[in-house]
């Protein structure tokens, strides 16, 4: 629900109809747009990479090399590392009973695997404290044997799952849904078994929709901040993803550091998008 | 491979698709399920095939029990009414999907997996569009892929769903004839799923008329168009007229037309109605005797090689079809406006009301 | 949900894949959302109508909801622009602006929280152009606006767009046939057409806008009672260790997603009237 909606087709068919607008009003229009777009979406991209090289290059080297980086990025990569694989296994097992079957609840169940989208990072973070905290429901068992969870990385593992757990799944039911099971139920009438008919039927059908699902989920994953917050005690060199370790380099007023470490969230970003249209190309083409 | 189809039932929440249908495939033969749509006609074809489970009955093929046999098991072919083409393949690897998803065991040689498709591309007259994807084929093209794979994996019962429903009609026409010549030359035994009566009566060995999850009537083309047994079959299978009347100890009463049937016994005022083809209905330009119905020519089609006449009786102002030959015609030399005699001749008498469709 | 399903598919499966999502589910979302719902019930109601309505934290409900609802109004409006233009008219760099719209979807909240904080200070690229002529964004309520609007900029677009695209260009050339002007068209033929998405854009907007933290709070100062949101505070309390009292206002934010999730899903049930 919460995802952009992906294009079926461009159509600038429309122009030169005698359908539309003048030219006055219609550049009008699209300087506005691209206005308002500018205040909001362009300047703030290029002033990422512009502050992060402020101070040179050197120092943008050495802000990534130094050891606090270092391990944040390795600690983001593994907690998207853990946590994109085990939201696809869900996605697609998701989308196959959704997409394929017919059962009563249904939409019900959608509801729920969207629910993530609309709860507050905040809160994403705030629920993991109260079942794993030190106050909360299983903390002092784990204490007693000493399994920490909140303020280590299996907190910000779980938080990240939490609030990545609906992108593939988005993205397959519907796709799932439009392909129908036709191709499914011929590959079983030509003998195929049920794993064979995954693999080789409906896996590569869906192919750029788990790419397209994937890549989101990642960009998510890597760039969460605010449940992350919550749950990671931002023990510096240890328990500190990217974002957090931006976020202290932020407010030890160190900004050309600060936005060198950002700038490869926002190059992370970029390429996210540009895969993301690759994938809406093809899936366009192949619908 | 003969299939034997008993007492099958099958309801989709409320509704009823199949009521107790029973039915005989005889083996070789090309058998068309003809009914219009809601008549449960493509959930018998998928419960054949093992797509779908019936609630009761049995199915038998070769007589031997396959009710609870996995569709896997079946050996059916089955081509899907949109085809179902893997998009991701090639026109060669949809047709070798059968063959390179058989167990290591049985799987034959990648060679021979190759000549077996060339084989039957060949078959469908497709050799060169090998390595195209589905996608960049026409619709017709499409079609014979999806025979040719169904066929690829030599199964005992070749199923199709609506075989030509999304073609348009001048390939339809095409590809219903060479799928007739296909199966002179392979054989096998096939069911196909149809609403076009045409496509029926020109291509199937037999048919079988639905309705409402019923069978209405099976036997060959002629029999179910010159002998229909119940009015549907008689008003789904080409045009017909029809005339009211009574029926009273053995003998009909239609308008001034006494007809004997002794199937309705001796039973009194029972009201009736007669079935009449357009082309049975003979028209004159006076009176014979006090049999003819006078009326009125509406509407004449005459291009073609019959003529279409659009009559309405004086005395009912009912609308009658009749088809007459070029010959006749142009004898009678008929216009708009003109009154003129008709008589109905092989009459069907069926008891009850009216049948609509 | 019913099982009985498996017997009347050939296709495989359904059993596990629809038992694991139901586990998966259950594991990461529900088990634990309900734990925030059963420890709000630690508080007595008279403590919990007491934490929720405190002074400070009815002040960062109407901070962050009326940004959240200002932002969302304002992505209203340009994201219909921009749908509008995406789709209608050809102009240069036309698909990099495209691909470009979904960049807050890809950008973590971080990032652009120090950017836009960055940009809109008074030194900024854009705040030394803003300052002098009396408008001060960052470090003000202003700013919170400002970064709601960037995290909600995509939604109503990308629910606009795809309308706007399957729309027949029949109906509007038979309005025109009809006699119909220009903006006759528009707001009495595309305009209705177009409001179920507008209405779902505006309220996934305001969704996601009243949950945001990270963009937020580089930018917004966090005066209390002034520039504060509410999901700070919840993080402000869990820093004082008060759980009770963060769990009572993060039940009330939950309490309003629910709402909103309600919300969006009544508007798409309703876009989908007149579909076929």
């Amino acid at each position: 629900m919460h995802l952009p909606g992906r294009k079926n087709r461009d159509s600038t068919a429309f122009a030169g109809r005698g359908m539309t607008e003048p030219a006055l009003v219609r550049w009008f229009l699209i300087a506005s747009a691209l206005a308002f777009l500018a205040l909001f979406l362009f300047v703030p991209l290029a002033a990422v990479f512009s502050q992060a090289l402020e101070k040179g290059w050197d120092a943008y080297i050495e802000a990534i090399r130094e050891p606090d980086a270092l391990t944040a990025i390795k600690l983001t990569v593994v907690t998207a590392a853990i946590a994109v694989p085990l939201n696809l296994v869900f996605g697609v097992s998701a989308a196959w009973a959704i997409a394929k079957f017919k059962f009563r609840g249904k939409s019900f169940l959608i509801t729920l695997i969207d629910l993530p989208f609309s709860v507050s990072p905040v809160i994403s973070g705030l629920i993991y404290v109260l079942l794993f905290g030190l106050q909360g429901w299983l903390g002092p068992w784990l204490q007693e044997h000493n399994v920490k969870i909140i303020f280590a990385v299996p907190g910000i593992v779980l938080a990240t799952i939490f609030v990545t757990f609906p992108f593939v799944a988005r993205e397959l039911i519907p796709l799932m849904e439009a392909q129908g099971k036709d191709e499914e139920e011929a590959a079983t009438v030509l003998g195929a078994s049920g794993l064979q008919t995954f693999f080789r039927v409906t896996l590569p059908n869906v192919r750029w929709g788990i790419i397209y699902g994937v890549i989101l989920c990642n960009a998510r994953a890597m760039g969460e901040f605010g449940a992350v917050s919550v749950v990671s005690g931002h023990i510096r060199g240890s328990t500190n993803t990217v974002p957090l370790h931006v976020e202290i380099l932020y407010n030890e007023y160190n900004y050309a550091a600060a936005f060198a470490v950002a700038s490869l969230l926002a190059l992370l970003a970029l390429v996210t998008l540009a895969v993301k249209s690759v994938a809406e190309w093809k899936m366009r083409k192949e619908a | 491979m003969s299939i034997d189809i008993r007492d099958v039932n099958k309801k989709f929440g409320t509704f009823e698709a199949l009521r107790n249908v029973s039915l005989t495939v005889p083996s070789g033969e090309l058998v068309a399920l003809l009914g219009p749509s809601g008549s449960g006609k493509t959930t018998l074809l998928r419960i054949i095939a093992g797509l779908e489970s019936p609630d009761g009955g049995k199915i038998h093929f070769s007589g031997e029990d396959a009710t609870n046999l996995h569709v896997r098991e079946r050996q059916v072919g089955f081509v899907f009414q949109h085809y179902a083409l893997f998009r991701h393949l090639t026109v060669f690897d949809n047709v070798a999907f059968g063959l390179n998803v058989k167990p290591r065991k049985e799987r034959p040689a990648k060679g021979a997996i190759r000549e077996k498709v060339l084989e039957l591309l060949r078959l469908v007259q497709l050799e060169q569009l090998a390595d195209r994807y589905p996608s960049q084929l026409s619709g017709g093209q499409r079609q014979r892929v999806a025979l040719a794979r169904a066929l690829a994996v030599e199964p005992k019962v070749l199923l199709l769903d609506e075989p030509f429903g999304a073609l348009d009609a001048k390939v339809r026409l095409e590809l219903r004839r060479w799928l007739r010549r296909l199966h002179d030359e392979i054989h096998v035994t096939s069911v196909f799923v149809t609403h076009d009566q045409e496509e029926a009566l020109e291509v199937a060995d037999r048919i079988v008329v639905m309705n409402e999850g019923r069978v209405e009537q099976m036997g060959t083309p002629e029999e179910v168009y010159d002998n229909p047994a119940s009015p549907f079959v008689y008003n789904f299978l080409g045009n017909v007229n029809l005339f009211h009347g009574r029926i009273d100890g053995g003998e009909a009463r239609i308008d001034n037309i006494s007809i004997e049937v002794p199937d309705f016994g001796s039973g009194d005022n029972i009201p009736a109605v007669a079935y009449v083809r357009p082309y049975d209905i003979e028209i004159y330009r006076s009176r014979r005797n006090h049999e003819d119905i006078e009326s009125v020519v509406r509407h004449i089609q005459g291009a073609g090689a019959v003529a279409r006449l659009e009559l309405e009786r004086l005395d009912t102002r009912e609308l009658i079809d009749a088809e007459l030959t070029r010959e006749r015609y142009r004898e009678l030399a008929l216009r708009v406006g003109e009154a003129v005699y008709i008589r109905p001749r092989n009459l069907r008498v069926f008891a009850g009301g009216d049948y609509q469709i | 949900m019913a099982l009985h399903n498996k017997k009347n598919s050939v296709i495989p499966g359904f059993g596990p894949t629809l038992g694991y999502t139901i586990f998966y589910l259950s594991l990461i979302v529900l088990i634990p959302l309900s734990a925030l719902v059963i420890k709000s019930t630690d508080l007595s109601w008279q403590q919990f109508v007491g934490a929720v309505t405190a002074d400070r934290v009815l002040a960062s409900y109407r901070v962050t909801f009326g940004a959240a609802l200002m932002a969302a109004a304002a992505n209203a409006f340009f994201g219909v622009l921009v749908a509008w233009v995406l789709v209608r008219y050809r102009f240069p760099g036309k698909r990099l602006v495209d691909a470009l719209v979904d960049l807050p979807f890809a950008l973590p909240t971080a990032v652009a929280g120090i950017t836009l904080a960055t940009v809109y200070s008074s030194n900024g690229w854009l705040g030394r152009y803003l300052e002098p002529r009396g408008i001060k964004v960052a470090f003000t309520p202003v700013g919170i606006f400002v970064a709601m609007t960037f995290i909600g900029l995509p939604f109503v677009v990308r629910t606009v767009q795809p309308v706007l695209e399957e729309l027949e260009s029949e109906v509007e050339e038979a309005a025109v046939c009809l006699g119909a002007c220009r903006w006759q068209t528009f707001s009495r033929v595309l305009f209705p057409t177009l409001l179920p998405s507008v209405l779902t854009g505006f309220a996934l907007a305001f969704a996601r806008a009243v949950g945001e933290y990270g963009s937020v709070i580089f930018i917004a100062g966090n005066m209390p009672m002034v520039s504060e949101i509410t999901p700070l505070l919840i993080i402000t309390k869990l820093e004082q260790y008060d759980y009770a009292g963060a769990t009572a206002i993060a039940s009330v934010m939950l309490g309003a997603s629910f709402i909103l999730l309600f919300a969006v899903n009544l508007l798409q049930w309703w876009s989908r009237r007149y579909a076929e």
